[in-house]
């Protein structure tokens, strides 16, 4: 069984892997010349609900990924404000290592190639068109593009590109898979209901701040310092995709971590203001490349999904990530491209489709998340373990645990242990 | 099925035109009427971009200029020769396959303005060379051109099937021209020579016994077969020219072809041509009416097998598409 999957972020790595595990033949094929997508420029892992979302991963047999990115951390059991006990990978080494990894499971990855259309039969995708008219077929197809850009996006909901790491003036736009499917895309919501979230994050070259900076990331991972008074600017929270980085303290302070850049929590910072403020007199961008101006633009390319990850409408094609739903997260594209490529495979198999409990916190967000986003008010949130509505949600019914040992008991009792390294095929 | 969407001017200087100010990109969907992007066929730059950074405004179009006119000779009393000094600017964009220039005599109005073709573009002196046929109302006009002529350019749809062309390297293509459709044909046989093609030519000896263009494609270094193309009792392509269609297939390892004729000829070689082989791609010379050559006025709209209208002036199509009878039975 060949199973196709578009787009090479955190959600395409995940449902590869899976989707292998289980015993098929896969094919990834990824526009740029990286995989893990935005992953080349975020890093937090583990904080907050994170935790737990890992572990229950772990306890499920499908925490491959979480073992890699522990193993590039740079910084574990870290502490900013609003957020507890997170890990901090080194986005410098990562991307590497994942490919070493699945290359060395004997996944198939084509890199530099754009799908750009879809043959249909039925219901049914039959195969996928690269941008120079390849046909490639396949029998199950899971679509991960994400939700970032492209270009005309960033500049009508933004400020324009801000040369982000998709980087689509050298390896053009991303496009909804599913729209040339046939099923139209849902879009995500702003405060005062405009439509998509600009990214909450850029990254400094970290050799160009002062010695003492560069010190306190490299010992403690974060560095917290107030902005000064005149720049605080609480309405660029709102715009904000990250709600749980939205926090009154991520607009009065300069909250520095330590991914291998300097990651500043904010949307984007002017140059000149920015070296202003001490020990940040040389400071530069070095992600989005122009982020003294502008970041991305996300959540405006979502296809309606069941809670198996198949896409609403059409018999073979899968999402995970953004592409599947409000979610922001690393962890979060892991645990939905997962699922997906569980799915994929059993639905080329033609067996049933399974959901993840909702006693665990990663089948709950999956089926909250879908439920939420039928309303505008659910439209204008973000789904993560790591904040705002859902973390609250999971405090709540009892879902946020630390503790290992009790994590991999509930897997054992719901008789899940390793569930995701059986192989079906 | 592959939407084989392409716009000649994309990416150009020229691009974002008047189409997209009123909402009618062929390309993008944000000047489309859609508020997000789905992207038809990305060429290195986005239109909306350049448009918003233009100010909402389409870049400015092309418009006449008066050039000085270097020679016209007669080939025959309906089919001349015209080469015109045009600037260092003009000469080096009209340098590629598939470019034309709408021409018109100082001073008519613009209705009379007519589309033709590049032969070629010299970059050294900046001479241009265009074979017309004198047919009509606009042709006989342009022959009381004196020493000036009014040029609008420059345009580069005269070739459908671009794309097969432009990527070609190293390889052997077979053309198949006729009359005056053999002018864009030394164009296209002077680029793919540069890209080290083997190119192939079968002129069709029609009235003169020996087709106007054939010295420039032995100039070239093309290997240059005359034949009678067409049986005009019954209008088929005669047994000689099949046959020898069919030695060269034999004797070569064509990729492309390219048809340099009418839309009846296109029609009856291509069609001859799949019967053969299946695997080969399409290049034919542009036959569309074209007025205003920026997607406006209409008169190049046509119809593609799927139903889809298209802007013969500027949009590309799959030759395939347009002229083979089997739907949908072809790669591309
Ligand atoms: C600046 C920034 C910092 C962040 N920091 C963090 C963080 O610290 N921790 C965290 O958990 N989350 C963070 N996030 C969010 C997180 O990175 C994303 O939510 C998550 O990685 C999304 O993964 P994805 O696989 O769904 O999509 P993406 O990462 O967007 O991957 C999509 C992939 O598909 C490819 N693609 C698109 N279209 C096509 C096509 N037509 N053909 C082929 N390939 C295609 C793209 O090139 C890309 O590689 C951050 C996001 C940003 C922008
Ligand atoms: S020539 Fe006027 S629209 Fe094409």
């Amino acid at each position: 069984m060949m199973v196709i999957v578009i787009g090479g972020g955190w959600a395409g790595c995940a449902a590869a892997l899976q989707a292998k595990k289980c015993g098929a033949e896969v094919l990834i094929i990824e526009k740029t010349d990286m995989l893990l997508g935005l992953g080349n420029v975020g890093g937090i892992i583990r904080n907050n609900g994170r935790w737990t979302a890992a572990e229950e991963m772990i306890a499920l047999g499908g925490g491959d990924l979480f073992e890699i990115a522990d193993r590039c951390a740079r910084h574990k059991n870290v502490e900013f404000p609003g957020h507890k006990h997170a890990t901090l990978y080194d986005v410098n080494i990562i991307e590497a290592e994942v490919r070493k990894y699945l290359y060395s499971m004997g996944i198939n990855i084509m890199f530099e190639n754009r799908v750009v259309d879809v043959e249909m039969e039925g219901r049914r995708i039959k195969s996928v068109y690269l941008h120079d008219g390849t046909e490639i077929e396949g029998d199950v197809f899971i679509e991960t593009t994400g939700s970032t850009g492209p270009i005309g996006n960033c500049l009508r909901y933004g400020n324009g590109c801000s040369m982000c790491i998709l980087r689509c003036p050298s390896y053009g736009p991303r496009i909804s898979i599913s729209m040339r499917a046939g099923v139209e895309d849902l879009q995500g919501l702003r405060g005062d209901e405009s439509f998509g979230a600009m990214s909450g994050s850029c990254k400094l070259e970290k050799d160009s701040l002062s010695k003492e900076l560069q010190e306190q990331l490299d010992k403690d991972g974060v560095v917290v310092i107030p902005v000064p008074k005149e720049d605080i600017n609480l309405d660029k929270l709102k715009n904000k995709v990250c709600q749980q980085y939205a926090l009154k303290e991520f607009a009065e302070n300069i909250v520095l971590l330590d991914t291998g850049h300097a990651k500043l929590m904010t949307s984007y910072y002017p140059l000149e203001k920015l070296r202003k403020i001490p020990g940040f007199e040389r400071a530069r961008f070095i992600d989005p490349y122009s982020g003294g101006k502008a970041n991305s633009i996300r959540y405006l390319s979502m296809a309606p999904r069941d809670n198996h990850m198949k896409v609403v409408g059409i018999d073979n094609l899968f999402v995970g990530g953004e592409k599947s739903g409000l979610f922001v997260g690393h962890t979060e594209a892991i645990v939905t491209g997962t699922l997906a490529g569980y799915n994929a495979v059993r639905a080329g198999l033609g067996l049933n489709l399974v959901e993840l409990p909702t006693s665990l916190a990663v089948g709950d967000i999956i089926k909250f998340e879908n439920e939420s986003k039928q309303t505008i008010e659910g439209l204008k949130q973000r789904y993560t373990f790591a904040g705002a509505v859902y973390f609250e949600r999971m405090k709540e019914l009892n879902l946020y645990i630390t503790d290992v040992d009790k994590i991999r008991k509930k897997v054992e009792g719901l008789f899940l242990k390793d569930f995701f390294k059986n192989k079906i095929i | 099925m592959f939407k084989f969407v392409d716009c000649i001017d994309a990416g150009t200087e020229y691009c974002p035109c008047y189409l997209a100010e009123k909402g009618e990109c062929i390309i993008c969907s944000q000047l489309k009427g859609r508020a997000f992007c789905d992207c038809l066929n990305w060429k290195g730059t986005c239109i909306f971009q350049e448009y918003t950074w233009n100010n909402n405004k389409a870049k400015k179009a092309r418009d006449f200029k008066e050039y000085v006119l270097k020679s016209i000779n007669f080939l025959r009393d309906d089919l001349i020769i015209m080469e015109v000094f045009v600037n260092p600017y003009l000469a080096k964009q009209l340098n590629n396959i598939g470019s034309y220039v709408f021409l018109k005599k100082p001073q008519s109005p613009h209705c009379f303005a007519m589309p033709v073709s590049i032969m070629k573009s010299n970059i050294k002196n900046n001479v241009i060379t265009m074979a017309i046929k004198i047919l009509g109302v606009k042709t006989k006009d342009i022959l009381d051109c004196k020493e000036k002529v009014e040029i609008k350019g420059p345009y580069w749809n005269g070739v459908q099937g671009q794309i097969f062309l432009k990527n070609l390297k190293n390889s052997e293509i077979l053309i198949s021209a006729r009359g005056v459709a053999a002018s864009p044909c030394v164009m296209v046989a002077n680029k793919l020579k540069k890209h080290n093609n083997n190119v192939i030519v079968i002129l069709d000896k029609g009235r003169s016994n020996e087709n106007f263009a054939k010295k420039e494609f032995l100039d070239l270094g093309c290997k240059v077969y005359d034949v009678n193309m067409i049986d005009y009792s019954n209008y088929t392509l005669k047994d000689e020219f099949k046959k020898l269609i069919n030695e060269l297939m034999r004797k070569h390892d064509f990729k492309v072809t390219m048809s340099g004729g009418s839309d009846e000829f296109h029609r009856l070689y291509l069609n001859y041509i799949y019967s053969v082989n299946k695997n080969l791609n399409f290049a034919t010379v542009n036959n569309a009416l074209m007025t205003c050559g920026e997607g406006v006025c209409g008169s190049c709209h046509l119809k593609l097998c799927n139903g889809q209208v298209i802007r013969g002036c500027k949009q590309q199509y799959n030759p395939a598409e347009v002229f083979i009878n089997i739907k949908g039975d072809v790669n591309i």
